[in-house]
């Protein structure tokens, strides 16, 4: 229970992070970004993605824009705001920081 | 063959078998319950069902087909994620207390149960709801009726307002059962289990029918136990609430009544009926046993009902042996007083004293209430009567509470004399614990009556002698007037009088200032004396009057 419970808190921490790096390569549609997610093994089902995606851009880090699409209803395709890549920038040298300082702290074991 | 049906997905058009529509509608109704409590509930929502509407267009495509059957649904919830997948990735925020995902699938919703209903199911539903037997919710639904029928408009209340469970999600969400596929497996399978045992049922009823009592014993007790835990908890609560401010009010009163008692003191209260049955000392036993018999149980009620509902033990065995204990004594001592001072009651006795009134000329009499105070030689002492009030008389009039002494005891009669000589016979009677104790309280009063020429004073009451207790004292007077005698009585008197003087003063117009007028006639005894002058003035005041109540009868 406590293993699964840092997994997921370690999941929980970079998953914003992912989001927002996937979108911020160019418009990207909700199942495009499932699909990196479920590459990367980040994700397991689409509908947890939704609030996540409604609450990035409450916050104001996304902007969507309405796409028609051929096969059901319009589709939203998401783009970084300006906040949203400030926000990002940020997120990246956090990154960069915990890379090193995990790299450091396990660097000896191996 | 399947029956489809036409589904429209935020403006797109399914057909869909029935199975799969259940559920995926079951899904849908899980989810929107699962973001209810989210701001954006709506646009979640919505891009859930939007990117449903896309994954079934495309497996229609890829298939190459028309309808989306049941696996096609499954698919995409899989795909899509049960709440039970969205509670687990939201785990973590709501360990950091910014999650407003707070929607828990086992709360309960209430709904009209139409699965198990008598009426209209409304029982059934709030029962579900508690998770108690809907029988004691039927039950307290049948008691209520009693009163004035509140509980019929209630239940009307609640017929209009509770909705019918319709969809299998809503009986589910009904029991407060988890509403994705596990679920519905549940639900199922608890219907194949009903199934079971109804047929289980079926084989009890043909048991014999001690067993069946036994049972329902059993079953009455374990229901019980159920119903205070659930919803009679609240009602019992609110019973104990209600009991508590009553015991409370009603301790409040007593202790009031017995400081007013004890601080009213040995002078001013215990000459007053029923008090001056018994001496001072006595009384305090009486006052003493009376409170504690009174406050003992109201103590107990309270201290049990404060224990039941706060479930602490404030009232253990110890607490509760005193109090038994300190409760019998009173009610012995009470018992015992009572007893003794009953005993002074039990044997009668009366004297008879004949008193000749000085004949008038006119033969009419003025009866008057002698309203001069009746003072002791010690109440004269004490208030030094001869110093202060030398030349004076103390009147006694009704409000002096010299009334509460003791009930009316004082009586006149008025009868026919067979000779010229009028007399006034008294009578006292008393009780007494023997024959000659009885007397002895007979003797033991004054009363003094006065004669002024034409005048006769009576007194209100009955005085008894220093240290005499109240034995029921009396006095019955016949006053005994030969014939035509006229009598006039004045009204202070009416209470000791045996007949109606208020009648007769009515029909006399003017009234005659002295009282009323009566006349002692051959045949019918007293009459009321009609003043003919004064009737034949007021014609129409008379007209009006009943002839009955023209001559007034003597009340006998």
């Amino acid at each position: 229970m406590i293993v699964e419970n840092t997994q997921t808190q370690m999941r929980k921490g970079i998953l914003e992070y992912c989001i927002l790096s996937i979108i911020a390569k160019g418009e990207t549609y909700a199942s495009d970004i499932i699909a990196e997610l479920k590459k990367a093994q980040l994700l397991v089902v689409e509908g947890t993605l939704y609030p996540l995606l409604t609450r990035l851009k409450n916050n104001g880090l996304l902007t969507y824009n309405w796409v028609e699409s051929v096969s059901g209803p319009p589709r939203k395709y998401y783009v970084l705001s300006e906040e949203g890549k400030l926000v990002l920038e940020q997120l990246d040298k956090t990154w960069q920081e915990l890379v090193y300082a995990v790299q450091t702290a396990i660097g000896d074991r191996k | 063959m399947n029956k489809t049906i036409i589904i429209n997905i935020n403006g797109i058009v399914f057909h869909i078998e029935e199975d799969a529509y259940d559920i995926l509608k079951l899904y849908m109704t899980d989810v929107k319950r699962h973001f209810s409590t989210s701001a954006d509930s709506l646009e979640i929502t919505t891009d859930i069902e939007n990117r449903i509407a896309e994954m079934f267009n495309e497996i229609l495509a890829n298939q190459n087909k028309q309808v989306i059957v049941e696996t096609d649904v499954k698919l995409v919830i899989e795909q899509m994620g049960t709440v039970e997948d969205f509670e687990f990735a939201e785990n973590d925020d709501r360990a950091a207390g910014n999650s407003t995902y707070t929607y828990n699938t086992e709360r309960r919703r209430l709904f009209r149960d139409p699965d198990d209903h008598l009426v209209s199911g409304v029982a059934a539903g709030i029962a579900n709801y508690f998770d108690i037997p809907a029988v004691w919710i039927r039950l307290a639904f049948a008691i209520s009726f009693a009163f004035a029928g509140s509980g019929f408009i209630l239940y009307v209340i609640l017929w209009i307002v509770i909705p019918k469970a319709i969809s299998r999600a809503d009986r589910m969400a009904m029991k407060g059962e988890k509403q994705d596929l596990k679920g519905f497996k549940k639900n199922f399978e608890e219907e194949m289990g009903m199934v079971k045992e109804n047929l289980s049922n079926f084989r009890q009823e043909a048991r014999p029918f001690v067993y069946k009592a036994r049972d329902f014993t059993g079953d009455f007790f374990s229901h019980l136990g159920t119903f205070l835990k659930g919803a009679g908890g609240l009602f019992v609560k609110l019973l104990c609430i209600v009991i508590l401010l009553t015991c409370f009010s009603a301790a409040i009163a007593l202790i009031v009544v017995l400081i007013a008692f004890l601080a009213f003191g040995k002078t001013d209260i215990f000459h007053i009926f029923p008090f001056n049955i018994v001496n001072y000392d006595t009384n305090l036993i009486f006052l003493t046993g009376g409170f504690l018999l009174l406050a003992i149980p109201l103590i107990t009620i309270i201290l049990l009902t404060i224990g039941f509902l706060f479930k602490n033990a404030t009232f253990n065995r110890s607490i509760g042996t005193t109090l038994l204990c300190i409760w019998l004594a009173s009610l012995g001592a009470v018992v015992y007083y009572g007893a003794r001072a009953t005993a002074n009651f039990r044997y009668g006795a009366r004297l008879s004293k004949t008193i000749n009134i000085k004949p008038t000329t006119n033969n009419t009499y003025y009866l008057q209430l002698n309203d001069a105070k009746y003072l002791t030689n010690e109440d004269s002492t004490r208030l030094r009567i001869k110093e202060r009030f030398n030349g004076m008389i103390i009147l006694d009039d009704d409000f002096n509470g010299n009334d509460m002494d003791s009930p009316d005891n004082v009586h006149i009669d008025v009868e026919k004399s067979d000779v010229a000589q009028p007399v006034l016979i008294e009578s006292f009677s008393a009780r007494g614990r023997n024959d000659e104790d009885a007397l002895t309280n007979a003797r033991n009063v004054t009363y003094r009556f006065l004669q002024k020429d034409s005048v006769l004073k009576f007194d209100r009451n009955l005085e008894r002698l220093d240290n005499t207790k109240w034995r029921g004292q009396e006095l019955h007077m016949t006053l005994k007037v030969p014939l035509n005698a006229k009598l006039v009585i004045d009204g202070k008197l009416d209470r000791n009088m045996n007949f109606n003087l208020y009648d007769c003063l009515q029909n006399n117009t003017p009234r005659n200032p002295a009282g009323s007028v009566f006349v002692m006639t051959m045949t019918d005894g007293l009459q009321c004396k009609i003043d003919t002058v004064a009737a034949a003035l007021k014609p129409d005041s008379s007209k009006t009057k009943q002839p009955a109540d023209t001559t007034q009868n003597k009340d006998q």
